[in-house]
């Protein structure tokens, strides 16, 4: 994992350490699902890049973490919920979940919407006699 | 956010022009294409550039990250440099919208219902705003013309409205729609697929819809009918011509009071100054305040066309949105499917037995991305940390959907579009400021709507429910500051769209609204440009009487 971490990143390789640790403890492997954790080498590239755009609230979220006084497994009741660590919970679903492997595990194929589109079904346009039967419902004016 | 190379201005032709537009959304689009066979000289000014489909978000797999980017609905969060900032720190309801051409509809979900005939009549018949000085048989022709340009979808024979025409058949209603439709016939309630602005067949060029499910984010299929797609190659290849990256500071007035052009920035920021004999006005209810109240002379202190009413900016009216969001045991559709596909009217018409007036449109949504999906549940608490993570997700997952209520919101002065004194956008110019209010008769629309809504929806099914009210990032429907009416003390532009004040000034776009109605607005703001320009035609030898 630890080629993961960026030497040319805003973030110090202490703060990318630590970064790692709270992507695992939000999100971790699991392998009954079959998919990875965000701590997951190339999720985590992902995430790392990602925080460029949004540097300041990531670092405000890594600055909480690391000022509690239990290791960071343990601190879930701590963190989970708190506004200010929500630019980074953002950041890390949207790397999570556009993993090929999180896709597919969820049934879908790994790709973009475009070109290639879905298939909706009609569904059941009988279902609007009933509404028919009732008549106008609009107010004369 | 893609745009387009930017103009050069080298080769602009500055000679006074006849008719002068702002703003080339929705209404500037429709105004564009309907004046440009009077082979009158026709300049539209538009401060953004074009989009190119193929880069629209859903293109990507990134794309829901690019819907909170540069391509979010809210333009202080996407900042590019078409955007210009609006200060809404002190409204409840932030504001969306799109610069560039086609305005909102790029971004817009393609909701295309039309007003009822009693949205025009609100005052004679539950006493409360006022009436418009037109009415639904005005209009009809106007929604009949646009309908055909935009090619609408839906079916015929909706009994909440009189009876109209179908340009193409209607969206799927897919797994989500018609598991909430049973839950409406169950209770006897109306429900009935949505008029959309999205093509279910190739039309007029543009091919149909693929279900993408990015409908916010600009439609990279070309199925939704936005107005770069729509009339602007239409009236481009007419003749009009359509300046990109020109951002228009102000309009200025002659000795004689009336308009005599605009001055604006270029694509290279250099200030320039274009007259014209005519100019419209074609901002949003946001934007063309912001000019207007920008455009202070001796003649006009308080703004341009502001003297008689003193109302330009306000009876700034919103929508607010109530969302009510079930979560199914069984899967549906998820994001796949656009935006539109249902709707009800049941609480459309005003009832003396509830504890407000008018009504509102629940309009169906589909679920979410699984970005979102992801978010919804871990902020709402329902996704936690952790181990349970993925289990808790796959509850989420595909089954959530449920509906929006979009409720009348009624013209009240003190809610307004002015100007900060001290944000500016990048050209120096004051920037919006909104304050809003929502009203008491709103609040009570906003919470029966939830408990009619929590109520179908548990009938069909729902097991748990998400609910937002008002939906804080929805000030989409920006309407009322520039409002219509006969007389020049209590609107700013007459009963066809002209300025009371000023006699070569018009105003097409979401501003002239008096009322809101309970539904969304763009097929009467293009349906009120296609009337006013026909007005301008008819009236050409006596346009300034
Ligand atoms: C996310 C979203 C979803 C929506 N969904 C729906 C829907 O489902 N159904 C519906 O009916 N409506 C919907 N809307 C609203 C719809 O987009 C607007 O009602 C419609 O676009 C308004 O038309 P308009 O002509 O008044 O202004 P706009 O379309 O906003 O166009 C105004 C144009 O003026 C330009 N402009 C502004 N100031 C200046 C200046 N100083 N100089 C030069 N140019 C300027 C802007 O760049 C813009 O292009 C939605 C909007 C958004 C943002």
């Amino acid at each position: 994992m630890t080629n993961t971490i960026a030497s040319d990143h805003p973030l110090t390789r202490q703060e990318q350490a630590l970064l790692q640790k709270l992507c695992r403890l939000i999100v971790p492997a699991d392998a009954a699902y079959q998919v990875p954790g965000a701590d997951d080498p190339s999720i985590f590239a992902d995430i790392l890049q990602s925080v460029r755009t949004n540097l300041e609230p990531i670092k405000l979220g890594i600055d909480i973490a690391s000022g509690l006084d239990v290791p960071i497994e343990q601190a879930t009741p701590m963190l989970e919920g708190r506004a200010e660590l929500a630019p980074l919970v953002s950041i890390v679903m949207q790397c999570y979940y556009r993993d090929d492997r999180v896709m597919e595990a969820l049934g879908m194929e790994a790709r973009a919407p475009f070109p290639k589109g879905y298939e909706v079904p009609q569904g059941d346009w009988s279902m609007l006699e009933a509404v028919q039967a009732r008549g106008k419902i609009w107010r004369d004016a | 956010m893609n745009a387009a190379k930017k103009n050069s201005t080298q080769d602009i032709d500055f000679s006074p022009v006849d008719v002068l537009i702002i703003g080339a959304g929705a209404s500037g689009g429709t105004v564009a294409w309907n004046l440009a066979d009077t082979k009158m000289r026709i300049v539209c000014l538009e401060q953004g550039g074009w989009t190119n489909p193929a880069q629209y978000p859903s293109s990507g797999r990134d794309w829901e990250t690019r819907a909170q980017s540069d391509f979010s609905i809210n333009p202080n969060r996407r900042a590019q440099p078409a955007d210009y900032p609006v200060n809404d720190d002190d409204c409840p309801i932030k504001v969306a919208n799109f610069n560039g051409v086609g305005g909102g509809t790029v971004l817009y979900a393609g909701h295309y219902p039309r007003f009822h005939p009693s949205d025009f009549k609100v005052n004679t018949l539950d006493g409360v705003a006022d009436d418009w000085p037109i009415d639904y048989s005005t209009l009809e022709p106007f929604y009949n013309e646009n309908d055909r340009m935009t090619g609408v979808s839906g079916l015929a024979g909706d009994p909440a409205y009189p009876a109209k025409q179908s340009v193409m058949p209607p969206l799927p209603m897919g797994l989500s729609g018609q598991t909430i439709a049973k839950g409406f016939n169950k209770l006897g309630w109306h429900w009935w697929p949505s008029d959309s602005a999205i093509a279910t067949q190739p039309y007029a060029g543009r091919d149909k819809c693929i279900n993408l499910g990015a409908c916010l984010h600009g439609c990279a299929q070309g199925a939704k009918a936005s107005t770069d797609i729509t009339y602007w190659p239409e009236a481009i290849r007419a003749g009009v011509e359509l300046r990109t990256w020109c951002r228009v500071k102000e309009i200025t007035v002659g000795e004689d009071g009336m308009a005599s052009g605009v001055v604006y920035f270029d694509a290279d920021g250099v200030e320039q100054f274009q007259a014209a004999h005519v100019v419209i006005m074609a901002c949003n209810g946001v934007g063309t305040p912001r000019i207007l109240l920008n455009s202070t002379s001796e003649q006009f202190p308080d703004g341009l066309a502001n003297n008689s009413s003193g109302l330009v900016g306000k009876n700034l009216m919103l929508h607010p949105y109530s969302s009510v969001q079930g979560i199914f045991e069984e899967e549906l559709d998820g994001y796949r499917g656009p935006v539109d596909s249902i709707w009800s009217q049941e609480f459309y018409e005003t009832n003396a037995k509830r504890d407000f007036v008018r009504g509102y449109t629940y309009e169906f949504t589909r679920g979410r991305g699984p970005v979102a999906t992801a978010l919804t549940g871990v902020h709402s608490g329902r996704i936690p940390w952790g181990a349970g993570h993925h289990a808790a997700y796959r509850r989420l997952y595909n089954r959530i959907a449920g509906m929006v209520a979009i409720c009348e919101d009624l013209p009240e002065e003190h809610n307004t579009v002015t100007l900060d004194p001290q944000l500016t956008d990048a050209h120096g110019i004051p920037a919006p400021k909104m304050t809003y209010r929502i009203s008491d008769n709103s609040q009570k629309m906003l919470d029966f709507s939830i408990e009619r809504a929590s109520e179908v929806l548990t009938v069909a099914g729902a097991k748990d429910l998400l609910i937002e009210s008002p939906i804080a990032g929805g000030g989409w429907h920006l309407m009322g500051t520039a409002r219509m009416g006969t007389d020049p003390k209590t609107s700013v532009v007459n009963e066809w769209g002209r300025s009371h004040d000023v006699r070569n000034l018009f105003i097409v776009d979401g501003s002239i609204f008096v009322t809101s109605a309970g539904v969304n607005p763009t097929r009467t703001i293009q349906a009120l440009a296609l009337y006013i320009s026909d007005q301008i035609k008819k009236r050409l030898t006596n346009l300034f009487d």
